[in-house]
């Protein structure tokens, strides 16, 4: 009992810290971006400027993770579900990461069943994954990068797909461990997993809960992520 | 492609940079007309001399100040914007309790800082979408027109099926308003059998017990909570079917767990200290009414019954030796606020004063005899009625500052106004054994139910001369009165004068003086607007 209560206290200290930081880190890309927008056209591209957004998108998702791990621990993570337009919602996603595809030269595309135009989940969480996978999609990507919705079996399926080397193969065997949580090993791919298996079991129906699958393939030939939502 | 670019915008944030940074995004994005606000009670007078289009509206704009939340309430509550209008939550995170005390006026989108342009312009052109095509649904909302807003759900839905997940919510307020109480149960039954949505649950839940079906309403909330631990609207409805149970031990624990969640509610602050104070829990009473007066000083939902409550909850705390400087200080500020902010309400303003003495007694009686004084000439000649909870605190507190009279008499009118309801027969036994006033509603109060019984059987002539023989009792009882009032009308025509009309009118007007608290308010009013024709 006592070690359980210094075990929350630490990773309350770290969980309040992480808060600050993200709030930091806003501030930081907020005054970049103001700054970038009075420097002369020719002077805001470059190699450099790629490397800060896309850093700066990947310090940002860490900490949303970070704090959302945090929330899970304690309980406190709330469900909110709600009615989502999908385009819209993948859409969004995308913009957010606009200036990185650019600077990286990675065409991102997306695709959704016309007959089944809204989805049924948590917006703040699914895009706290989709933020995440997008990130590390975009690391391995060579050039292209699409997101797949569609319907299988009554259940909503989002899929991330990359033209990059994929998975290596002992992961894709081991997923399961990584979703439980029993690979700690791995860096921040591996608590990527087990967040989104979380955040995808939280989503139930009728006693069926979601859940996430890693492969290679696809459409695009690189890693596949998918995220099943009942 | 469908354009917000000709629209008007408001941006709403209290930091500059950020002002300037969005502006310039959407200068960027080709939008000319932008306006800007640094605080909330700024926008909300922005908006009632310009409808906007978009509203881009940051959550918290510094301690002490309103919040976004608030800003929206407030909008909402007094109409300054449409329905068309695009209301978007900026956040610097998807803070909890920020995102749950939203269950009622929810933002049309939440938008997380940072966002870069493209961000920004994807959401602005979706949002315009949205509304576009539930443009007929959202014209029929600023109409407050609900069979309007049936009517444009199922062409929606006829249009294209697909949609009818957005209709859903819009359905089910409509019904609501109209009073469709089957059709809305089926509809949340159908809605919560295909998928859990929490406001089905709360909605549901609600119904069942405005119809008094208590116990289905329990298990609605039970089942809710089970699904969604998280919201605190459940909670509310949970501890409001605890209380109806008699069980307000139970309704405050329920509260507390809401609270937890979800610390920024100014009314569910107030109850839990109501509750707490029923409870003798004055510990948990004043930190709960502190925290109703804090929040409530920005919200529209200030409630002075909130100071009163904080500082009758301090008193009942002290200890026999008095009150120490701090806690006196602390009651001082909060009835102060009470008095200066409700200069022409006499209630208010003798209930202030008796608090005031009442923590002075033991510690200041000069000052507490002086005050009590003022209240008594107040008194002396109030028309307004208290409610039956205020009036009881009155008489005790009168009582306690040795002016047992004057207690008496408050009792006396509290059960001419109340005495046929037991509850509040059950308090006022509390206060005294004069059998003169425990007895004095029961001849009238069984009139007004042979009263009633006559009126179901139609014949209106016999139920009237029982009604007046009830008031003639009791001429300020609230509830013969309406009753009086009613048969009155029934069958007459109010535009022409007669004789009914006149004594309609006059005990109507007698028991205007009711507090718009009161349950049967309401029902006063729809009287009222038959009788006098508003």
């Amino acid at each position: 009992m006592n070690q359980d209560e210094q075990a929350l206290d630490f990773s309350t200290v770290i969980a309040s810290t992480v808060h600050d930081m993200k709030n930091s880190l806003a501030m930081l890309m907020q005054a970049h971006s103001q700054w970038l927008a009075r420097l002369p056209e020719a002077q805001r591209q470059g190699p450099e400027q790629g490397v800060i957004d896309f850093e700066f998108a990947h310090l940002n998702g860490m900490l949303v993770q970070l704090l959302g791990l945090y929330k899970l621990g304690v309980n406190q993570m709330p469900l909110q579900p709600a009615y989502h337009e999908l385009d819209d919602f993948i859409e969004a996603q995308l913009a957010a990461h606009q200036e990185v595809f650019a600077s990286r030269g990675i065409i991102a595309t997306y695709e959704v069943d016309p007959l089944s135009p809204l989805g049924f989940f948590d917006r703040e969480l699914i895009a706290s994954v989709l933020g995440n996978c997008i990130n590390n999609a975009i690391r391995y990507a060579r050039e292209s990068l699409l997101i797949t919705v569609s319907d299988e079996a009554g259940q909503l399926v989002l899929s991330i797909n990359d033209d990059g080397d994929g998975y290596p193969a002992e992961m894709l065997e081991r997923q399961s461990d990584y979703v439980q949580g029993i690979n700690h090993s791995s860096g921040s791919t591996g608590l990527g997993l087990y967040f989104a298996g979380r955040i995808a079991a939280l989503h139930q129906r009728n006693g069926v809960g979601g859940r996430t699958e890693i492969r290679n393939g696809g459409p695009l030939g690189g890693g596949v992520f998918s995220i099943y939502l009942p | 492609m469908l354009s917000y670019h000709q629209k008007s915008f408001l941006i709403v944030d209290d930091f500059s940079d950020f002002r300037s940074s969005v502006r310039s995004m959407l200068r960027e994005l080709g939008v000319k007309d932008v306006d800007t606000a640094d605080t909330g009670e700024q926008a909300l007078k922005m908006c009632a001399q310009k409808s906007y289009d978009f509203i881009l509206q940051d959550f918290h704009l510094g301690d002490g100040k309103k919040n976004g939340q608030q800003v929206l309430e407030d909008l909402m509550m007094e109409k300054l914007i449409s329905h068309e209008a695009v209301f978007v939550m900026v956040t610097a995170e998807t803070s909890q309790a920020m995102v749950l005390s939203a269950l009622e006026h929810e933002p049309d989108a939440y938008l997380t800082k940072p966002f870069n342009r493209s961000g920004l312009a994807q959401r602005l052109e979706r949002l315009e979408q949205r509304k576009t095509l539930l443009k007929p649904i959202l014209q029929a909302l600023d109409r407050g027109k609900p069979v309007e807003v049936l009517n444009a759900c199922i062409a929606l839905c006829k249009q294209d099926i697909r949609y009818s997940p957005l209709c859903l919510r819009y359905r089910a307020d409509a019904l609501r308003d109209m009073n469709q109480n089957e059709a809305l149960e089926r509809l949340y039954d159908s809605i919560i059998a295909d998928r859990p949505l929490p406001w089905a649950f709360a909605g549901l839940g609600k119904l069942l017990f405005k119809r008094g079906q208590v116990s289905q309403a329990k298990g609605v909330y039970e089942k809710a909570l089970k699904v969604f631990p998280m919201m605190p609207a459940l909670y509310d409805g949970m501890a409001d079917v605890l209380v109806a149970e008699g069980d307000t031990k139970g309704a405050q624990q329920v509260l507390e767990e809401a609270i937890r969640l979800s610390p920024l509610a100014v009314r569910r602050q107030a109850l839990l200290g109501k509750l707490a104070m029923a409870n003798e829990d004055f510990e948990t009473a004043s930190r709960a009414y502190r925290q109703a007066v804090n929040q409530g000083a920005q919200s529209r939902f200030k409630d002075p019954e909130s100071n009163l409550g904080l500082a009758h909850a301090l008193i009942s705390k002290g200890s026999e030796r008095g009150l120490d400087t701090r806690t006196r200080l602390e009651i001082n500020t909060t009835l102060s606020a009470v008095a200066k902010e409700n200069p022409t309400d006499p209630g208010l303003q003798i209930r202030a004063r008796l608090m005031k003495a009442t923590s002075l007694l033991l510690n200041d009686a000069e000052t507490a005899e002086k005050l009590t004084e003022q209240a008594l000439m107040r008194l002396d000649g109030m028309e307004q009625f208290m409610s039956p909870e205020a009036a009881l605190l009155v008489a005790k507190q009168l009582q306690m500052l040795g002016q047992a009279e004057a207690g008496t008499s408050m009792l006396k009118s509290c059960a001419e106004i109340y005495g046929d309801d037991p509850t509040v027969m059950k308090d006022i036994a509390k206060l005294t054994d004069d059998p003169t006033i425990l007895s004095s509603s029961n001849a009238a109060a069984d009139l007004n139910r042979q009263g009633v019984r006559v009126y179901k059987t139609g014949n209106l002539v016999e139920a009237r001369e029982v009604f007046r023989k009830a008031l003639k009792m009791q001429p300020k009882n609230i509830s013969i009165a309406l009753n009086m009032a009613q048969s009155l009308l029934h069958g007459t025509d109010t535009n022409v004068p007669s004789a009914e009309l006149e004594e309609c009118r006059a005990c109507l007007k007698l028991v205007g003086m009711m507090p718009d608290t009161d349950a049967r308010y309401p029902r006063y009013q729809k009287l009222k607007s038959k009788a006098f024709g508003e």
